[in-house]
């Protein structure tokens, strides 16, 4: 691809340069695959939802590294990072921060909640109450906080990564569809491979290499890379590709409602980020088919009176939806 | 099949299933037994209702015992299950029964088969043109049936609802693609498939349900139950003119044993053959009658009929046309008649025995009134001519409700009641000359018909069944006398229903009989082309080619011929069934590649992306990979990426692709 100017309208300076920025986030995939070992789909995942400007879901077990994997991400962005365990007594105000009156000033101070950082780890967030969940969320969707009347804007790029157990649901209030909506991608890390896992077992305890792991993008970076990645092509094949799954998502054989529209446009922007990574500058049928599964996996219920799982109904319907 | 699946509306296939049974019932339900056709639609309604409220099937035991207890009845209802409609009940009555353990696909699959077959069954009763209008829903509904069963096995693995396909109307419209798709074979069938002479095995004579025709005998009401039948008893195209309408006498069975109550047939008459016949040269009227099967031994004809076609074993000394077994096809012939023939211009002893024979003791008026008659009348004519005029004078009246007679019916009726049917005047007329002295006998036939101008015929229904008497006269034979028309002459100018001006029942009126006898014109057609293609017709199919006959052995050859053609056309059709053609070039040819790629063992689908189906390739002996990268790539450049160059390059790379070819 030539350097073409990049509309912010830096000049053209080598570590400015559009191939030094992609060169950049490649380091910055190798390392997290570095420290994350073997996911190499879910980190692409996730580096394709932050690239789309979108939040990120992982629904797993404890202790399979989705912590890890935030920590990773934030630590390669040279981003700010807060993470925020969701209890349920957790308030709104312990994550937007409160207004303190100041005696010495004789006003209200805002002091800023965890939320204000570029990538907040929001853990186990189905466990505090939906007032709180819903606080979070809402930042999560405007892209600001208003707190007393002042609104504070929230830092660009913002990345919410939020964790749940799909388990242990005992005193947890799930997030309902409305809310799951704020999410673009959920993914699962699953357990490691065998070799993997020895591989992890023998190495150097994770919480140290991420220690020593030196930041690789700017939040600069990744604005840009997020300006790129909309710009890239969609041919009518594709689109119609995509009304073709959208539309199959609306009959009842597989799940109860099928995807907004809203989706689809989310859908088109996560395959967008997704074709960045691989190289290409034009969105291929593959990079729509491997984002699907994570786009749909948390809005989707499997229409009532049937046995399968979410992934099976996605799997199957993508085998059969052929290519127009 | 789980037990809770089945419940989605149209596209649970058991509602097909039932409702393909339940037409294919249809024609069977009128003519079984009240009860038994309660036995049978018991188990549909049970079954239906089973699967709307989520029934669960009954004990295994129970419906072991229904089914014996129907069996029971069944038995007792037929006397024996042998007969061409015990067997059919027999088989509408277990398949009704089937319903109730149909839980599973398996039997469900059953159940449709086997309303196909009870719907061939109902063409050994009729072969009418409806007919096929109902095969062709029964038809449709299995074909449906099957496949929404077979979607939803092949789905039941997935765990996946099957998918619904388009509805109810695309559930029908997918059955008749599909018997579209038999019609040409169908047809090389009916026209090549070699054809006996005879069937192949016996129908029984009296298989039918013995409701249709005239009979051997004639009791008051005979006649008047025809009246009420509108099915059409024959037809018939006049190769000359026609005759008036008052001169269509068809003549069927002669009667001549009267027992007080009955009119019968004679031994002799039935036995001895004609020994003269009119000139069938010299006859006025030439035409073909195209006989429904009436189960009966009688073929009709004018008076007095000249030929004796092929298919009757007799031609009677009183003029009846026999066959040897009752007619259970459609039966064409050739006639010719002669009206001014003389019958029997002298009476042998024996028939004029026979045809003064009376029982003793019975209608002692009528005896006294016809012995004054006979000291007034000079001839035995002026007697007959007094007798007409008497029914003619006094106060008789045409109806179809006359009261019922008793013992000394002829009196009763003479002098009483004075109100019958056809059958009433023929036989006190007949009477009332043999007690005078002069040779008479009843004959039974039709009279009368309904022109069609549209196929130029002459239509015939049951409804136009009549009776009239026979008078010997010396010097003219036996003279037709038609006492009725003496009462009525409408009956013989304009026809029964006219006659009598009183509607038979609700919907009987005179445009839609009208319309019914324009339809007609189609149904002959359908006999002449359908039903009449026999051996003969069959035999002599390529006789326009100057091919005079076709031996089985031609036919056969000839059949596989046109199998193999109708095939051959139809494979490229068949073959691309479902799928809709592609318009871009570009993309006919990448589904065409991967089809290569598929028959070739690869497992591509048409849900992969250009990439999937590289990466599928991989490794796969006989195919190129840089070959496949090419094409892949281009075409992903092509549909997906902002550049369309190297369109051409790709279409000669997918048109040059092969499979397993050395590169």
């Amino acid at each position: 691809m030539t350097t073409a100017p990049t509309t912010l309208g830096v000049t053209d300076s080598p570590a400015n340069s559009d191939e030094a920025r992609r060169a950049r986030l490649a380091e910055a995939i190798g390392t997290v695959n570095g420290i994350l070992l073997g996911k190499e789909r879910q980190v692409q995942l996730a580096f394709s939802c932050l690239l789309a400007r979108g939040h990120l879901l992982i629904e797993d077990l404890p202790g399979v590294g989705k912590t890890t994997l935030a920590h990773a991400l934030a630590t390669v962005l040279g981003a700010d990072y807060q993470r925020i365990q969701f209890t349920s007594d957790l308030m709104p105000a312990d994550i937007l921060g409160v207004s303190i009156y100041r005696r010495d000033k004789e006003a209200f101070e805002f002091h800023p909640g965890p939320i204000f950082a570029d990538v907040v780890l929001a853990d186990e967030v189905n466990r505090a109450t939906p007032k709180t969940q819903s606080a979070l969320l809402e930042a999560m969707a405007e892209g600001q906080v208003t707190i007393e009347g002042s609104t504070h804007a929230l830092p660009d790029p913002f990345f919410v990564i939020a964790t749940q157990n799909p388990l242990d649901l005992v005193g947890t209030y799930p997030l309902p569809d409305s809310q799951l909506d704020r999410f673009l991608l959920s993914i699962s890390l699953g357990f490691p491979d065998p070799e993997v896992e020895r591989e992890l077992l023998v190495s150097e305890d994770r919480s140290r290499v991420l220690a020593r792991t030196a930041p690789v993008l700017s939040p600069r970076d990744v604005l840009d890379l997020q300006e790129t990645c909309a710009q890239l092509h969609v041919s009518d094949a594709l689109l119609a590709y995509v009304q073709a799954l959208l539309a199959e998502t609306r009959n009842s054989r597989w799940f109860d409602i099928g995807l907004s529209p809203r989706a689809g446009l989310a859908l088109l922007r996560c395959a967008r980020a997704h074709a960045f990574l691989e190289q290409r500058d034009f969105v291929a049928p593959e990079d729509i088919k491997a984002v699907f599964p994570g786009l749909a996996r948390h809005r989707m219920t499997v229409s009532h009176g049937l046995e399968a799982s979410v992934e099976d109904q996605v799997d199957g319907l993508l085998a059969q939806v052929a290519l127009p | 099949m789980k037990h809770g699946r089945m419940r989605q509306g149209l596209h649970n296939p058991l509602y097909w299933v039932v409702g393909t049974l339940a037409v294919a019932l249809l024609p069977q339900l009128p003519s079984m037994a009240p009860h038994l056709v309660a036995i049978t639609l018991l188990p549909i309604a049970w079954r239906t209702l089973a699967e709307l409220r989520g029934w669960k099937p009954l004990p295994t035991l129970l419906r072991l015992g229904i089914t014996l207890a129907t069996l029971v009845v069944l038995v007792g209802t037929y006397g024996n299950l042998l007969g061409r409609r015990a067997a059919v009940g027999l088989l509408s009555l277990m398949l009704a029964l089937k319903l109730l353990e149909t839980y599973r696909a398996r039997d469900a699959r059953v159940v449709a088969s086997l309303s196909l077959f009870l719907c061939a069954t109902q063409f050994l009763f009729s072969q009418g043109m409806l007919m096929v209008v109902y095969g062709a829903t029964c038809m449709t509904g299995a074909l449906a049936a099957f496949a929404l069963i077979a979607r939803r096995e092949a789905f039941a693995v997935t765990a996946r609802p099957a998918p619904t396909g388009r509805g109810l109307l695309g559930e029908l419209s997918f059955g008749s693609r599909l018997m579209a798709l038999a019609v040409p074979l169908g047809l090389a069938l009916f026209l090549l498939f070699p054809r006996w002479g005879s069937p192949l095995w016996g129908v029984p004579e009296r298989s039918l349900d013995a409701r249709t025709g005239l009979s051997d005998s004639m009791t008051p009401g005979t006649i008047q139950a025809l009246f009420m039948d509108d099915s059409p008893a024959f037809r018939a195209d006049f190769r000359t003119g026609l005759p008036a309408r008052r001169d269509l006498y068809w003549r069927g069975p002669v009667l001549w044993n009267f027992d007080g109550r009955q009119w019968q047939t004679d031994f002799y008459g039935r036995r001895i053959e004609a020994d003269t016949l009119p000139d069938a040269a010299e006859a006025p009227y030439v035409y073909e009658v195209q006989l429904e099967p009436h189960e009966r031994h009688w073929l009709f004809a004018l008076d007095y009929p000249a030929i004796k076609p092929p298919q009757a074993q007799r031609l009677t000394v009183d003029y009846q046309l026999m066959t040897r077994r009752g007619i259970t096809r459609l039966t064409v012939y050739e006639m010719a008649s002669d009206p001014d023939f003389i019958d029997s211009p002298d009476l042998r002893q024996t028939f004029r025995q026979r045809a003064l024979q009376l029982p003793e003791a019975f209608n002692p008026r009528t005896r006294e009134l016809m012995a004054g008659w006979r000291a007034e009348a000079n001839s035995d004519a002026d007697l007959v001519r007094r007798a007409l005029a008497h029914f003619n004078q006094e106060n008789f009246r045409y109806t179809l409700n006359p009261p019922l007679l008793s013992r000394h019916s002829v009196d009763e009726f003479l002098f009483d009641t004075r109100e019958g049917f056809c059958e009433h005047y023929a036989s006190t007329f007949t009477i009332m000359m043999r007690m005078a002295g002069i040779p008479a006998r009843v004959v039974t036939g039709y009279q009368g018909g309904w022109y069609n101008e549209l196929g130029n015929y002459v239509l015939v229904r049951q409804s136009d069944a009549h009776a009239w008497s026979e008078v010997w006269l010396a010097g003219v034979g036996w003279t037709r006398i038609d006492p009725t028309a003496a009462v009525a002459p409408s009956r013989v100018e304009r026809g029964a229903i006219d006659a009598l001006g009183e509607r038979r029942f609700l919907l009987d009126y005179e445009w839609l009989r009208e319309v019914r006898n324009g339809f007609d014109w189609l149904n002959r057609a359908w006999n002449d082309w359908v039903i009449a293609f026999d051996a003969a017709r069959q035999s002599s199919l390529l006789g326009f080619m100057g091919v005079e006959r076709l031996s089985a052995r031609t036919l056969v050859a000839l059949l596989a011929g046109a199998m193999g053609v109708v095939a051959l056309l139809l494979l490229p059709w068949l073959l691309r069934l479902g799928r809709h053609r592609e318009r871009d070039p570009v993309v006919r040819l990448w589904h065409r590649f991967l089809q290569r790629l598929h028959r070739a063992g690869v497992p591509v689908t048409v849900s992969m992306g250009p990439l999937e189906v590289a990466g599928a390739t991989a490794g796969h002996a006989g195919i190129d990979p840089d070959e496949v990268k090419r094409i892949t790539g281009g075409y992903l450049n092509l549909r997906y990426a902002s550049d369309v160059q190297g369109r051409d390059v790709l279409i000669r790379d997918l048109k040059r692709f092969r499979v397993g070819r050395p590169s």
